[in-house]
């Protein structure tokens, strides 16, 4: 790639620009904080620095829409389970047996060699209390890792990068799609999201001449850095500049950031990009594409400690048979081959993928071959380090203990939260959750 | 910050006016000719249409607040007969093809299918483009943009729906009734085939009555989360079993036998209710007027209003018989709407970008395809919300993605250039990707003429093309270093040429300020 590099990262892009002083910009409030963070840096041990090379790497994978838990981890010899699914209902025969009582959805044998491997943990009954069957609410609630009943500003990962990573890279976090997900919501913004790398970059056209001091590139990062120096702000207060100013916060303040970070990621990202090649077959869906993405950019290195890919569709409410088949070989066969690339490169002990949606579904069909919105549901960890198997209790069946016709949960999805920050990304998961969850024995 | 053209004028002008309501000796007072200026004028074009080029500003300033909103508001008066698409009228042969596809050979009948996706998804496109056009250039905008926000609010996709000519009549209804009767609405809504078949409404009967639709009425269509209980939810949907929608006839259909006839009880009142009851009863609860004008001043405002106006938003709503229309005027004339907090503080939608760009651009909007996939790329694809959420909209539109697919997608608009969309859309779907490049290297999408942008004195000299520039594109100032760096890019092109103007052009529509409006 011969692309000049002109911006590493926004470490860099600070030194070059607001200290060093190669031109004299000030700083929007969110320069400023970040600014402030990096004085901070070195005298602040729970900033994480990331190198590219080392430190693990979380993998979230959303499967949004309620994923029908009862169909996924099947718990095949409960009498319940088939009174409630009379048309829906797995057989015995049919499913992918994990031991005497549960199996897999016959279509995720990817999942089952992962197994059989020793890499896939399968988290059984996780939900929370109180739980909601908004697909929105409930989502946010996974997303923020609130209780119910409260509402949380900014995301858990965002609450991570917030604690941990102030003053990284941006590319820290990385969604691979056209939207942010609510858990990437933080104080100081923070993480970058792309789907195809060969557009991610402003594209001057056939009429620029780079290089040239007045090309429409160079005139593109000018109008797209921050604001320059004003008299009532100059570069010796700038540390004292805690929360100002008029328009802090403003959606203004927002483009400007996004703005930065997409110029600090582009060049780099393309690089990887073109020089890394994958080195398992995927599937050709949306999240094989998305996951095959994910394992060239840790090939090349990006500083990134979260990825985060979605899959769509799980909302079953009508004629669930084909469609949840069709959604759980994808994703069976993408994880796999992820994890077999991530195996060629040697980096597989780096990295974690966790599985989670909103919700799981009713225990007892519809009557259009469907379900409806329910509550606990298993979730799936995938790794070289899992303490691979059947972690939790699977929720009781029987009539009496469902809430509402729904399972109950045993495994509050904040201790897997919990589990992944402590033991994987090597943080205290306190400040980020709350309170005390205690970590699930996962890693 | 953004420099406006000129300082509000201070509250105190403001003339005493008859007031009835009590709300509104503090709230929604009338602003004053004093405050109606060019910056005003412009706002009031971008929220309440799509935005225009300087003309057209220059005509609402000259017509005075109440005058230019009358413009808006009361669109009825302005003749508007466009055609339809040529298929959105009910399929005479559908019910013979339907009947084909039941008695023929397995195969023969995947073929049909595939066959008909294929006009359904061409059909969608269409309607699209269709659509567009009428935002872009049809004579009645704030019709266009409350059909857009009840696309956003009732948001239902045709990937689910699966039929163009019923999302072409959902987009007719919401234009029908765009500033009417809440209660018509919800109603038309809920009998709606596409709504019928998006939230499963279709299927529901007494022996297993679907929640979808229940749920979703309260949670997003008129309540919000919390005002309600999952008992209300499964009683509503009792008392909606039975409303249903007949293939044959393409037409919403009340099915007797499948509704329970039976005691419901719903926010604590028991009765034999049916889902007209049942959605009366909704309208009729408090929540319901403030859930719904808080959304449309969200809308329209571009933040969500305090607990303090959100009162008198409702209060006029209820007062004007929860009709949409007075509760518009009064917004478009109240002081609040033109807060310097709200003024060019919103992040335009993809729609909004791509049809305010060439209504200011003033060029025709590009080729069906080609729009599909601007916006697609931006992270709005019309009559495909994500799910029934719609679009969260706001700063959710901003990431490095999108963000730098409008710095990109500015090149196809100003020099025809298609390469942005080519690579972006359909990034997911490998062979889907290799037909849309086909087709769209030979769509001709077009550029802008400069001369009909820029007097011959604008194109000529860098100190009069910036602030036409400015006027045109964000009708405010650049920040003094943004136009240096404008200036410095002119300066530094051999002369004035059409392509510096273009770049130049390009140039403005990749800040950060641009995505605002």
């Amino acid at each position: 790639m011969k692309d000049e590099i002109t911006i590493q990262t926004r470490r860099e892009f600070l030194r070059h620009t607001v200290l060093a002083g190669a031109l004299s910009w000030t700083v929007p409030t969110f320069v400023a904080n970040t600014f402030s963070a990096l004085q901070a840096d070195a005298a602040d041990q729970t900033t994480q620095t990331t190198t590219g090379r080392d430190g693990t790497i979380l993998v979230v994978l959303q499967m949004a829409g309620g994923n029908d838990g009862l169909n996924t981890v099947v718990p095949f010899t409960n009498d319940y389970y088939h009174r409630a699914r009379p048309r829906i209902g797995l057989a015995e025969s049919k499913v992918l047996r994990v031991n005497s009582d549960v199996g897999l959805h016959p279509a995720l044998t990817g999942f089952k060699d992962l197994y059989d491997a020793g890499r896939l943990a399968i988290v059984q009954g996780v939900g929370y209390p109180n739980p909601n069957r908004s697909h929105f609410r409930s989502t946010e609630i996974w997303q923020t890792a609130s209780d119910s009943a409260r509402f949380e500003r900014y995301g858990w990962l965002g609450r991570y990068f917030d604690n941990a990573c102030s003053g990284c890279d941006p590319t820290v976090g990385v969604c691979i799609g056209r939207q942010m997900p609510e858990a990437f919501t933080a104080k100081q913004p923070t993480g970058v999201s792309l789907d195809n790398p060969q557009n991610y970059r402003f594209m001057a056209g056939g009429q620029s001449r780079p290089g040239q001091p007045t090309s429409m590139e160079d005139s593109f990062r000018k109008l797209n850095q921050p604001e320059a120096e004003t008299p009532e702000n100059s570069g010796g207060t700038i540390a004292a500049l805690s929360g100002p100013v008029r328009h802090s916060g403003s959606a203004l303040d927002f483009l400007e950031r996004t703005a930065l970070d997409a110029q600090v990621s582009s060049d780099k990202i393309r690089s990887i990009a073109s020089r890394v090649d994958n080195l398992a077959a995927y599937p050709g869906s949306q999240l094989g594409n998305s996951l095959k993405l994910v394992a060239k950019l840790i090939g090349g290195g990006l500083p990134t400690r979260v990825f985060y890919v979605s899959q769509g569709g799980y909302d079953t409410h009508t004629n669930q048979t084909n469609t949840q088949e069709r959604l759980l070989k994808d994703l069976g066969d993408s994880v796999s081959a992820f994890v077999e690339d991530m195996k060629g490169q040697r980096n597989l002990p780096r990295v974690l993928v966790m599985t989670f949606s909103e919700f799981g579904r009713r225990v007892a069909e519809n009557a259009n071959g469907g379900t409806d919105h329910g509550a606990a549901a298993p979730m799936f960890v995938i790794g070289d380090k899992v303490k691979a198997g059947l972690l939790g209790q699977y929720p009781s069946l029987a009539p009496a203990d469902l809430f509402q016709g729904d399972l109950k949960f045993n495994v509050d999805f904040r201790s897997v939260y919990a589990a992944v920050l402590e033991s994987w990304l090597k943080t205290r998961s306190e400040p980020i959750l709350g309170r005390r969850f205690t970590p699930l024995q996962i890693v | 910050m953004l420099h406006r053209f000129r300082q509000a004028a201070p509250a105190f002008f403001l003339k005493p006016c008859n007031i009835t309501l009590r709300l509104s000796l503090r709230m929604l007072s009338r602003i004053s000719w004093q405050r109606w200026d060019f910056t005003a004028a412009a706002h009031l074009l971008n929220r309440a249409g799509f935005g225009g080029p300087p003309t057209e500003i220059a005509r609402l300033v000259a017509l005075g607040p109440a005058q230019a909103v009358s413009y808006f508001v009361d669109y009825e008066r302005v003749p508007d007969s466009p055609p339809n698409p040529a298929w959105a009228e009910p399929d005479p042969e559908r019910a013979e093809r339907l009947r084909a596809a039941r008695d023929a050979s397995p195969e023969e009948r995947r073929k049909m299918q595939q066959e008909m996706q294929k006009n359904q998804r061409e059909h969608i496109i269409e309607l699209r483009a269709w659509w567009l056009r009428r935002m872009a250039s049809g004579p009645r905008p704030l019709q266009e943009k409350m059909t857009l926000f009840w696309h956003g609010h009732f948001a239902t996709s045709a990937e689910k729906v699966r039929d163009a000519y019923l999302m072409w009549r959902q987009n007719d209804l919401f234009r029908r009734l765009a500033t009417g009767n809440w209660l018509e609405m919800l109603v038309a809504v809920a009998k709606d085939p596409a709504m019928l078949i998006w939230l499963d409404q279709a299927q529901s009967r007494k022996e297993h009555p679907n929640e979808n639709f229940a749920r979703e009425v309260m949670e997003l269509f008129t309540l919000g989360e919390g005002h309600y209980t999952e008992r209300d939810v499964t009683e509503a949907a009792r008392a909606l079993t039975g409303w249903s929608y007949d293939r044959q006839d393409e037409d919403f259909v009340e099915r007797p036998m499948w509704h329970d006839r039976g005691a419901k009880t719903i926010f604590g009142e028991t009765g034999y209710f049916n889902g007209q009851d049942f959605l009366e009863m909704l309208v009729a609860r408090p929540q319901a007027a403030r859930f719904i004008t808080a959304k449309v001043w969200n809308y329209f405002a571009g933040t969500p209003p305090s607990a303090e106006l959100t009162d008198a938003l409702a209060a006029t709503f209820r007062n004007g018989g929860n009709n949409f229309k007075p509760l518009l005027r009064t917004m478009f004339l109240s002081e609040e709407f033109y807060s310097p907090s709200i003024i060019r503080d919103q992040v335009k939608s993809p729609v909004q970008w791509l049809v305010g760009s060439v209504r200011v651009l003033e060029r025709p909007l590009p080729p069906p395809l080609v729009c599909v996939g601007l916006t697609r790329n931006l992270g709005q694809d019309l009559f495909a919300p994500p799910n029934v959420k719609g679009w969260d909209g706001g700063l959710s539109w901003i990431t490095t993605n999108t963000l730098l697919s409008r710095y990109n997608e500015a090149a196809t608009l100003l020099q025809g250039d298609v390469s942005p969309i080519t690579g972006g859309m359909f990034a997911n779907r490998p062979n889907a990707n290799k037909q849309f490049l086909r087709r769209v290297s030979q769509v001709r999408v077009g550029g802008v003429d400069v001369d009909k942008l820029f007097t011959e004195e604008e194109r000529t000299d860098a100190s009069a093309l910036i602030p036409a520039l400015e006027r045109r594109l964000l009708q405010a100032k650049f920040k003094p270093e943004q136009e240096k760096v404008l200036r410095d890019y002119l300066d530094g092109q051999r002369g004035m040429n059409e392509g510096a103007i273009l770049n130049a052009i390009r140039l403005v529509m990749s800040t950060p300020e641009y995505q605002l409006t």
